[in-house]
């Protein structure tokens, strides 16, 4: 591969919009314009796709089409989710939302506005791989718990959880249980049918579809106020007008994230653990994170002791090598990863990581690229600062 | 002595420059001029301080500055970074602010922002970037003296701004770029229209970038807290050493201040010593402000250091008019001038800058007026307040 050729290795942060995606989608922008809503024929058009859309991704769900919700994304959903349980049952006497320390923000951010809004939070920890201590999960759960929330696979360092088993203690305790699967939907296995989750949050741009669509999963009779209120669409769960081009396009992207799940999963995990091979082998002191738990194949999160995330990502950048430090941050500055942080990472060694994260956009070519890269800046940190005068 | 300079000299073409951008219209021509030169320019926005939501409308580092130098960036087709060095500047300059004024003096915080953050740990960011160059927006030149690299004065003595600049180490010089030193504001402004810079017509940032409301007291009782010493009242004195009343704290005071003090003088009264282990605030009238020598110290030298009995010109204020002074005493940390006409409102904290005409030959905090004219008659009142004992 071409030295100057860009490399895309953040396809945790976002990913482009599928060909298909966009052809599923065109009509609705042109010719099918109608207002889901509206009775007459360009109305019935749009309701019959946009049904027809929640009936196809629900099958990518093992769910029910009624147990479908269209978002504006993965911050709605896990909002939507927490909030939504939570202002239920508070009125039932339980008022207190149970998560871990390595949620994204918009869990960990909607859990804390439970506790603002006179509920409480718990945080169960993680150990040193990421993995979430069941045991104190279970101490967590009692009768004055709403909702928990898990994520199903970490943005940051790609650790899968037991879902199943985490959903199923919840359900014992009366607990509603939410996952965050935005980095999990077409890594792992989702099924509502094996797996006893309440409520599921899955997002579009990560797996191909344009941002701002998403969806949520609300397996029915769990208790859910809206977040917003207006009209009657989605029953009055989530008013306002549907997005119908964008639901095609989630639901186009989640079918075929589908079909090539077993191909791509391969592919990745080749892929992955060519990354993390070379890494060790060319730089001996770097430090995989979450490698001693199960992972989902697309994300390597890698620190190299001696350099600064900061400073690696804008010398990455300006060799044409686009990752991230931990997620994406709103000012584009970065700061310690609050996940690396409770795996009991050492401050310098937390503001040493970058995370790589793999997708349609990689090849070996690239990952070599990035192996040479990233080898070199590793050791132009261990030598001296470098004389220009 | 060998003084030149040319236009501005330094990088060459192809060669990569930091130019640190805070999104105003001098750096952002800083940019556009090396731009165009032909080098390889990387902007970079430093995060220096949390952005207070309750101030909409920053002037310098906020959010939207940092946008501004964004779009300048991508108008003139070069990468653009946000580094975070909040932690670096709390330490170095927002701590140094605030304990500074605990002691009664008047520090100046950009003179440390440039010496530790933009002029050392922002350079550690350009060696990672393999940056030979830093480039930054303020109003001063680069020259040679005596086949050395050195720090002149800019050409447009209304935007001067090598006053700032002495504390910075003499190595970086020989990695400094200034373009627009050599012209004047109208000149700056009139490139920035030539390059359709979204910056062109923004308006000049005066304040203290964490005191975008000029209320530097506000900052002090986030810090200190409203009940601390340099915050609470203490007596007010007449310089003659009469106590006339009590003041609401000496950090709310600077010397040569006016406003805020009690009237009824024969002739208007300044602040003219601050003593905070008495809490004390001094008043006296525009003579007893003069003074005839100082001591300064934590000096830095952008050139050999002056000998005893050297001649050099000296300013003591940012905008003040430079003067002739003598070295009657100079050792590593401290140095003592004696100058040849008095100046007004020597101040503790501030700058003292040393001269030899255009270059700057380094400078020192000032710790003292020492030598001066404490000899005049103490003011007739017009009316008798109430005395203190």
């Amino acid at each position: 591969m071409d030295m100057t050729t860009p490399v895309y290795l953040d396809h945790a942060a976002t990913t482009p919009v599928r060909d298909e995606v966009m052809a599923a989608m065109a009509p609705f922008f042109g010719a099918r314009f109608g207002n889901p809503s509206s009775v007459h024929r360009w109305g019935r058009d749009a309701r019959v796709a946009l049904d027809e859309a929640r009936e196809r991704l629900s099958a990518c769900l093992g769910a029910r089409p009624d147990e479908i919700c269209f978002t504006s994304g993965g911050t709605e959903g896990d909002n939507f989710a927490i909030l939504g349980v939570a202002r239920t049952l508070r009125t039932h006497g339980r008022t207190i939302a149970v998560t871990t320390p390595i949620e994204h923000k918009a869990v960990l951010a909607a859990v804390h506005q439970v506790a603002i809004e006179g509920g409480g939070e718990r945080v169960v920890p993680v150990n040193e791989h990421g993995v979430v201590d069941t045991e104190a999960f279970a101490r967590a759960l009692d009768a004055q718990v709403a909702v928990a929330s898990v994520m199903w696979v970490n943005n940051e360092i790609g650790v899968i959880q037991d879902i199943r088993a985490l959903a199923q203690q919840a359900k014992r305790m009366g607990v509603v249980f939410h996952t965050d699967a935005v980095q999990a939907f077409g890594k792992v296995r989702v099924d509502a049918r094996d797996t006893p989750f309440d409520l599921l949050t899955i997002s579009g741009h990560k797996i191909g579809a344009p941002k701002g669509i998403g969806a949520l999963y609300i397996r029915r009779d769990t208790p859910l106020e809206p977040m917003f209120h207006g009209g009657s669409q989605d029953r009055g769960r989530r008013p306002g007008t549907e997005n119908v081009a964008f639901a095609i396009g989630l639901t186009t992207a989640a079918e075929l994230v589908l079909a090539e799940q077993d191909v791509e999963h391969a592919r990745l995990t080749s892929l992955r653990d060519r990354l993390e091979h070379a890494l060790r082998d060319r730089i001996p002191d770097v430090v995989v994170h979450g490698a001693g738990a199960p992972r989902a194949p697309h994300i390597c999160n890698v620190s190299l002791p001696g350099t600064d995330s900061e400073s690696m990502l804008m010398a990455l950048d300006l060799r044409g090598i686009a990752c991230s430090a931990g997620s994406a941050c709103q000012s584009g500055s970065v700061s310690a990863s609050h996940v690396l942080t409770a795996l009991g990472v050492a401050p310098s060694v937390a503001n040493a990581a970058l995370r790589l994260s793999l997708g349609c956009l990689s090849t070996e070519a690239s990952v070599d690229r990035v192996v040479d890269v990233l080898s070199t800046l590793a050791a132009k940190a261990r030598g001296p600062v470098p004389a220009f005068t | 002595m060998d003084t030149t300079h040319n236009e501005w000299e330094g990088p060459q073409h192809g060669e990569r420059v930091l130019v640190a951008m805070s999104g105003g219209v001098d750096s952002s021509v800083a940019a556009a001029m090396l731009v165009e030169r032909g080098c390889d320019v990387v902007g970079v926005t430093m995060k220096l301080h949390e952005d207070g939501s309750d101030v909409p409308d920053r002037p310098c580092c906020s959010l939207d500055s940092t946008s501004d130098a964004r779009r300048v960036c991508e108008r003139l087709g070069v990468p653009h970074y946000v580094v975070n060095l909040v932690d670096r500047f709390g330490r170095d300059v927002l701590d140094d602010f605030v304990s500074e004024y605990a002691r009664g003096r008047t520090p100046i915080p950009c003179v440390r922002c440039n010496t530790f953050t933009k002029f050392r740990d922002l350079l550690h960011k350009a060696d990672a970037i393999d940056a030979r160059w830093l480039a930054t927006g303020h109003y001063a030149r680069m020259g040679d003296v005596d086949g050395r690299r050195a720090l002149l004065r800019g050409l447009d003595p209304a935007k001067d701004q090598s006053y700032f600049l002495w504390g910075i180490e003499r190595e970086v010089l020989d990695r400094l770029v200034l373009p627009i030193g050599v012209q004047t504001k109208a000149e700056t402004r009139a490139i920035a229209r030539r390059f359709g810079l979204r910056t062109a017509e923004k308006a000049e940032s005066q304040d203290i970038c964490f005191v975008p409301d000029g209320n530097h007291v506000r900052v002090l009782e986030e810090h200190l807290g409203a009940d601390a010493p340099a915050l609470s009242a203490g007596p007010l004195r007449l310089h003659t050493g009469e106590v006339i009343g009590e003041h609401r704290g000496f950090a709310r005071y600077t010397i040569g201040q006016r406003k805020g003090l009690p009237g009824g003088f024969s002739q208007p009264m300044f602040v003219v010593d601050i003593i905070a282990s008495e809490r004390a605030v001094v008043i006296g009238p525009r003579e007893a402000l003069l003074g005839r020598g100082l001591e300064a110290r934590e000096l830095n030298w952008l050139s050999e250091p002056p000998r005893m009995g050297a001649r050099v010109q000296v300013q003591v204020r940012n905008r003040a008019r430079a003067v002739p002074a003598t070295v009657v005493r100079i050792e590593s940390d401290a140095i003592e001038l004696a100058l040849e006409e008095a100046v007004s409102a020597i101040t503790p904290g501030q700058s003292l800058v040393l001269f030899d005409d255009a270059h700057v030959l380094g400078g020192g905090v000032i710790e003292a007026r020492t030598g001066a004219m404490h000899n005049a008659d103490p003011p007739r009142r017009a009316a008798l307040p109430i005395l203190a004992a």
